[in-house]
């Protein structure tokens, strides 16, 4: 029951922003008590279940359609609780961080809401219909999100980001019903380890839902949307945007296409994880030719996801903890890093590494933050990122020794370019003179940023605090694929 | 024998003549009063969904005049969907047809039109199905050319009329061969000669019959008319007419193939897929070309009149009662979103570039018409997802691979009907606001139907499994 609470809270929150008066302060606060409340139920989910989220309070499972068997059925479990409660975060982020909407702000909150409401429902859904349901349901906020609020080249950006995950999410959705209907069941924990089905009918089935999980992700060569739609969104879009959207699509393999077809994905596993690698070193190269911090950290984030494809791929629990995790600490350090390219961007009017330098001096909380950001993107230790990646490497060597050390030259690179970055933005002589004068981050920005860094440490000195939440859910998955 | 049963089985007819004729007399009186006869109207369209509700809610059924006029759930369920559609456009129509100055005969017009189709819903006897088809389509020639400020509307009467009298002969010819060949005009009759091999005579009746269901439900090669007459329409009428009088035609058919040549499944199926393959094609790439909005609309309802016939093609095999249960489903949740778009035209503006900011200057109504071009595309949980699913879940079921290639070519144009849905809402949403941000005045009735279809569109997944209840105990599939 608390988890379905938790997800609709988020429709009441929309409803009430629409019927606020259109006043600025007293919207902005409304908005952030309607953020706090389900991280704060996640927060008491934790504290109060802990390594015991199989709890029957937790669960719902009501048949909805006899016929079809579908069903209301949600759950948490310790694959998504990390995300569910990294999208309630990252939400209240996105709300503190929306002093770069100035219009319609009533909307902007009531649309990112139901978005949330989409998101958090994934992250919890045991059924495949519901699953994909709330998958859609964040379609139609995010377009209108990047659409509306988003800068000059929003409408060509929304539209690219619609067509190409409707397209993948409809190839997706027809993997799905084919699928159900084959089990004669949509519920996830009866079609775990395949359903019944044979081998042939799983390679079948999985294809069209490794696609539609690909194109969300995005991995590449399917990402032909993202950099628009990440360049022309507002930051606190892009904080939701980067940090939870594409973990729809590694959720959905670690959930889904993996446990419940373990012999249809077998065959395309090793793929993946050239995927994987691809992702990681297209995204470093790519990364280092962007004029555009903006651009160059949306770049980082796409490589970086490469190290959950590689971790699901590996089949082995460290490769497959490491992927769980990897998507929190994904979204922590690219949240952290899109926040601190806003406030960068609003001081020094410019967004181009050319023109930045030397911000150390003018913004020292600024460019501090920025600098622990590209360092724990760089998976150093004692950094949440680097405890995820490193896992993820050892699973992937383990499994593909190629792909896995293709993926440890992906660290070498992404050092190179966001060291050479930070030596261009944070370090360096003050090249323009307009800079002279420039204030460090705003409160309401530290507060954007702060809580982030803080996360990053805590977990990368205590990965404990995620990993032993996480580890049932791995373990169910593993068994379900017929491991160790 | 005409007994008390036979009056109670006739209520929402009898009810529906009754206010025809009080809502003329009453307009004889009250020409200059707008509001009394569309009061009066719009009680009668309620009156005819109660008695029908009425009906379902106490379970009636049973067959009268010799088994030719039958009330099942699945003839209720229609006239539910008929009625309601009514009081809805009676609703839009109000204001409007208070400006032509012939409200009364308008609205009249408009009851008519119920009357006819709550009839063909009951009908077992292909004479009477085409008497009442007839019974509906000729006041609704009158409504299309209504609008006499416009040439268009006269326009598009006139096509409609003439290609409305082609189809009729057509379907008519089609019953007479069919009548020939079995002797009766009762389907239980009809379904003793469908049975084995069609001999030619038998399969020249069955096309000429689809062939005149296709004219009437817009399906393509036939659907010419369609963009032509609802552009015209006055937009009450396009509404009511793309949405009541098609969910009844549908109806029928689907109780003329499964009643009346079950046995000739496989010929009729086959048929449908073709039909509706080419339908949903049609339909969307003439839509993706349109400005205006109207003539879109038009486009999309023939895409939509494909996709039903997506779930005729789908009634074989495994999937047979998840296919009646998609039309059932797919027929109130395209009046819903159909309706609700067509009602915000008034509002706005049946040019695509009227849209423009619409979201700034009338957030509400931009809302509510997000939602209607987003459940026409089928995302869910609006409404036309749900229809969808269900002719994707039947055709999957039905073992053909022809069906298989019925719903693929479904899903390929759903994402085909993306750009131009979603093209509305890129003009509410993204652009800068190109009218007066002055709202119109009046149309209190329109934006408070408006409203409460978008929420019926939202929410549309409460009524799916009562619908399918219903559907499983209506005698057919």
């Amino acid at each position: 029951m608390i988890t379905t609470i938790t997800i609709f809270v988020p429709l009441l929150g929309a409803i009430l922003m629409l019927l606020l008066p259109e006043e600025e302060r007293p919207l902005r606060y409304a908005a952030l008590a309607v953020a706090a409340v389900p991280l704060l139920l996640t927060l008491y989910i934790y504290l109060a279940y802990g390594s015991g989220l199989d709890a029957p309070s937790l669960t719902q499972d009501f048949t909805w359609i006899e016929s079809l068997n579908m069903g209301y059925r949600v759950g948490l479990d310790g694959l998504g609780f990390g995300m569910f409660f990294l999208t309630a975060l990252l939400t209240l982020i996105a709300v503190v961080a929306s002093y770069d909407v100035r219009e319609n702000l009533k909307q902007y909150f009531a649309i990112l809401f139901i978005a949330e409401v989409g998101m958090l429902g994934v992250f919890a859904s045991e059924d495949l219909i519901l699953f994909y349901i709330f998958f859609e349901i964040t379609l139609i906020p995010m377009y209108l999100l990047v659409g509306i609020w988003g800068d000059e080249n929003r409408r060509q950006a929304a539209i690219k980001f619609f067509v190409y995950t409707f397209l993948g999410s409809t190839v997706m959705l027809a993997g799905f019903l084919a699928f159900g209907i084959l089990a004669g069941t949509y519920a996830m924990e009866a079609l775990s380890a395949g359903g019944g089905l044979g081998r042939t009918a799983q390679i079948a089935v999985a294809a069209p839902i490794l696609f539609g999980l690909l194109v969300k992700v995005p991995a590449v060569p399917l990402h032909g949307w993202l950099l628009d739609v990440y360049v022309s969104s507002p930051i606190s879009t892009n904080v939701v945007l980067s940090g939870i959207l594409p973990k729809l699509g590694t959720y959905g393999l670690i959930k889904v296409a993996i446990p419940l077809l373990p012999q249809g994905v077998q065959p395309f596993l090793p793929y993946l994880a050239a995927f994987g690698v691809i992702n990681i070193i297209y995204g470093a190269f790519v990364a280092f030719a962007q004029p555009d911090l903006k651009a160059l950290v949306a770049y980082s984030s796409i490589g970086t996801l490469g190290f959950i494809l590689l971790g699901a791929a590996s089949g082995n629990a460290v490769g497959l903890n490491g992927a769980v995790l990897q998507q929190v600490t994904h979204g922590l350090y690219s949240a952290l890093l899109f926040v601190l390219v806003g406030v960068i961007a609003a001081r020094t009017g410019t967004r181009k590494i050319r023109e930045l330098g030397g911000l150390a001096a003018r913004m020292p909380w600024a460019g501090g933050l920025l600098a622990l950001g590209a360092m724990a993107a760089m998976g150093l230790p004692g950094l949440a990122v680097f405890v995820s990646e490193f896992m993820s490497i050892m699973g992937g060597y383990d499994a593909y020794p190629v792909q896995g050390i293709l993926a440890s030259l992906g660290i070498v690179l992404s050092a190179m370019y966001l060291l050479y970055m930070l030596a261009r933005v944070v370090f360096g002589p003050i090249e323009t003179p307009a800079y002279e004068a420039v204030e460090d981050a705003r409160p309401m920005e530290m507060a954007a940023a702060v809580p982030l860094a803080v996360l990053l440490v805590l977990f990368g000195v205590f990965p404990a605090l995620l990993v032993s939440v996480q580890r049932p859910g791995v373990e169910a998955v593993i068994s379900a694929i017929g491991g160790g | 024998m005409v007994t008390g049963q036979t009056f109670v089985a006739l209520l929402p007819e009898l009810v529906a003549v009754g206010f025809l004729i009080l809502v003329l007399m009453v307009g004889v009186f009250f020409q200059r009063s707008v509001g009394v006869v569309a009061g009066l109207a719009a009680l009668g369209a309620l009156a005819v969904f109660g008695s029908a509700a009425g009906l379902l809610a106490a379970g009636f059924s049973g067959e009268f005049f010799g088994g030719g006029f039958v009330v099942d759930n699945f003839a209720l369920y229609f006239k539910l969907i008929v009625a309601g559609s009514a009081f809805f456009a009676v609703l839009a129509a109000a204001r409007w047809s208070g400006d032509t100055g012939d409200a009364p005969e308008y609205l009249t017009l408009i009851l008519a039109v119920v009357l006819g189709s709550i009839l063909v819903v009951s009908m077992r006897d292909l004479f009477g199905i085409f008497l009442a088809i007839e019974l509906a389509t000729i006041p609704s020639y009158a409504m299309v050319a209504f609008d006499r400020r416009r040439r268009e509307s006269a326009e598009g009467g006139m096509k409609y009329l003439i290609t409305g009298v082609v189809a009729s002969s057509v379907l008519l010819y089609g019953i007479v061969l069919i009548y020939g060949v079995s002797g009766s005009a009762l389907l239980g009759d009809v379904a003793r000669t469908f049975s084995g091999s069609l001999s030619p005579v038998a399969l020249l009746g069955l096309v000429l019959l689809l062939s005149g269901f296709a004219f009437k439900v817009s399906a393509a090669p036939f659907h010419f008319w369609t963009p032509d007459a609802y552009q015209g329409a006055p937009t009450s009428a396009a509404a009511f007419l793309s949405v009541a009088p098609k969910a009844a035609l549908f109806a029928v058919l689907l109780r003329i193939l499964l009643e009346g040549m079950p046995e000739a499944r496989p010929t009729w199926t086959a048929v449908m897929a073709f039909l509706a393959i080419l339908t949903m094609f049609v339909g969307n790439l003439a839509a993706l070309r349109q400005r205006n909005v109207r003539r879109m609309l038009a486009y999309s309802s023939v895409a939509h009149s494909g996709y039903i016939l997506a779930a005729f093609a789908a009634l074989q095999g495994q999937g047979a009662g998840q296919a009646v249960e998609a039309v059932l489903i797919y027929s109130a949740a395209y009046a819903v979103m159909n309706l609700g778009a067509f009602l915000v035209i008034d509002l706005v503006g049946e040019d695509a570039k009227s849209f423009n900011g619409l979201f700034r200057t009338r957030p509400a109504l931009a809302a509510s018409m997000g939602v209607f071009m987003a459940s026409l595309v089928g995302i869910p949980p609006f409404s036309g997802f749900w229809g969808k699913a269900w002719i994707i879940f039947s055709g999957a079921q039905s073992g053909s691979v022809l069906v298989y290639v019925v719903v693929g070519a479904l899903v390929v144009n759903s994402v085909l009907s993306v750009p131009y849905y979603f093209g509305i809402i890129r003009n509410m949403f993204f652009e800068k606001p190109t009218l007066d941000a002055a709202e119109p005045p009046g149309g209190g009735a329109l934006k408070a139907s408006v409203y409460v279809l978008a929420l019926l569109t939202a929410l549309f997944f409460l009524l799916i499994v009562p619908i399918s209840a219903l559907a499983g105990g209506s005698g057919l599939g």
